[in-house]
């Protein structure tokens, strides 16, 4: 099965603290693809359905990640993961 | 950033009481009043505070770890506080799981990204099941901080 990406800066004004990583993994978690994110800066990849995951990815406002999704609703997995990314409001 | 380089170590708690999330908070709040760390007039502002956070979603984030945090003027600079809890803490997470092991972080009201950086470094370290595993069954307050700066030094 094909992955779909998706590379996006993170708007956020706190970056990807605790509170949007708990977001973002629970909008994960409703999809059955495989996710995984990244920093595009860095090869490391982290599980995009774990709250340490994306922590540990340590994104800060204006850093540029990667999501991978890979299964049958990955294009609509990244739609909806895309949603918090790019929102500026403190979630 | 290293675990050590904003764990205080005279902020360890090896065998927290509390089996309630607002009373493991005022344990971990009172530890780092006992260590010296901040001024104890800071108490009651700063477990509102935390407990603010944990309403807008709980801090736990799986593994059995919770990370409870809030900005305080209390501090000039990232505080934190370490906490085991053998029976476990129903804190909400969303893996369902009781939470075991605590750090409880405390940042200056301007800051943002040193928050960020504790919160990515914690994450690194206890991905690692054996040193959760090492620390949950630790039984002194050396021994933790024994772990944890080995534990910095390895992955840095």
């Amino acid at each position: 099965m094909a992955i779909v990406t998706r590379k996006l800066t993170v708007k956020n004004k706190s970056g990807l603290h605790a509170r949007p990583a708990a977001l973002f993994v629970q909008i994960a978690n409703k999809f059955d693809s495989r996710i995984t994110v990244k920093r595009d800066d860095d090869n490391e990849e982290v599980n995009g359905k774990s709250i340490m995951g994306i922590l540990m990815l340590g994104a800060e406002k204006g850093s540029v990640i990667v999501i991978a999704a890979e299964g049958d609703d990955a294009e609509n997995a990244l739609t909806e993961l895309e949603k918090i990314i790019i929102s500026e409001e403190e979630t | 950033m290293l675990i050590m380089d904003f764990l205080s170590k005279k902020a360890i708690a090896i065998d927290l009481k509390s089996s309630k999330k607002e009373e493991v908070i005022k344990e971990l709040v009172d530890v780092l009043i006992a260590a010296g760390e901040i001024e104890k007039r800071c108490k009651n502002k700063l477990i509102d505070a935390l407990m603010a956070r944990e309403s807008l979603g709980s801090t736990a984030i799986g593994q059995g770890i919770a990370i409870p945090h809030a900005k305080s003027d209390c501090v000039e600079k990232l505080l934190g506080a370490f906490g085991l809890s053998k029976k476990g803490v129903d804190f909400d997470s969303l893996d369902g799981e009781p939470a075991h092991i605590f750090f409880l972080l405390v940042a200056p009201q301007d800051s943002a990204g040193p928050h960020l950086k504790a919160l990515a470094r914690i994450s690194r370290l206890l991905k690692d099941k054996y040193f959760r595993d090492s620390l949950r069954s630790a039984t002194d307050e050396k021994t933790i901080i024994k772990i944890i700066s080995a534990e910095d030094e390895k992955k840095i």
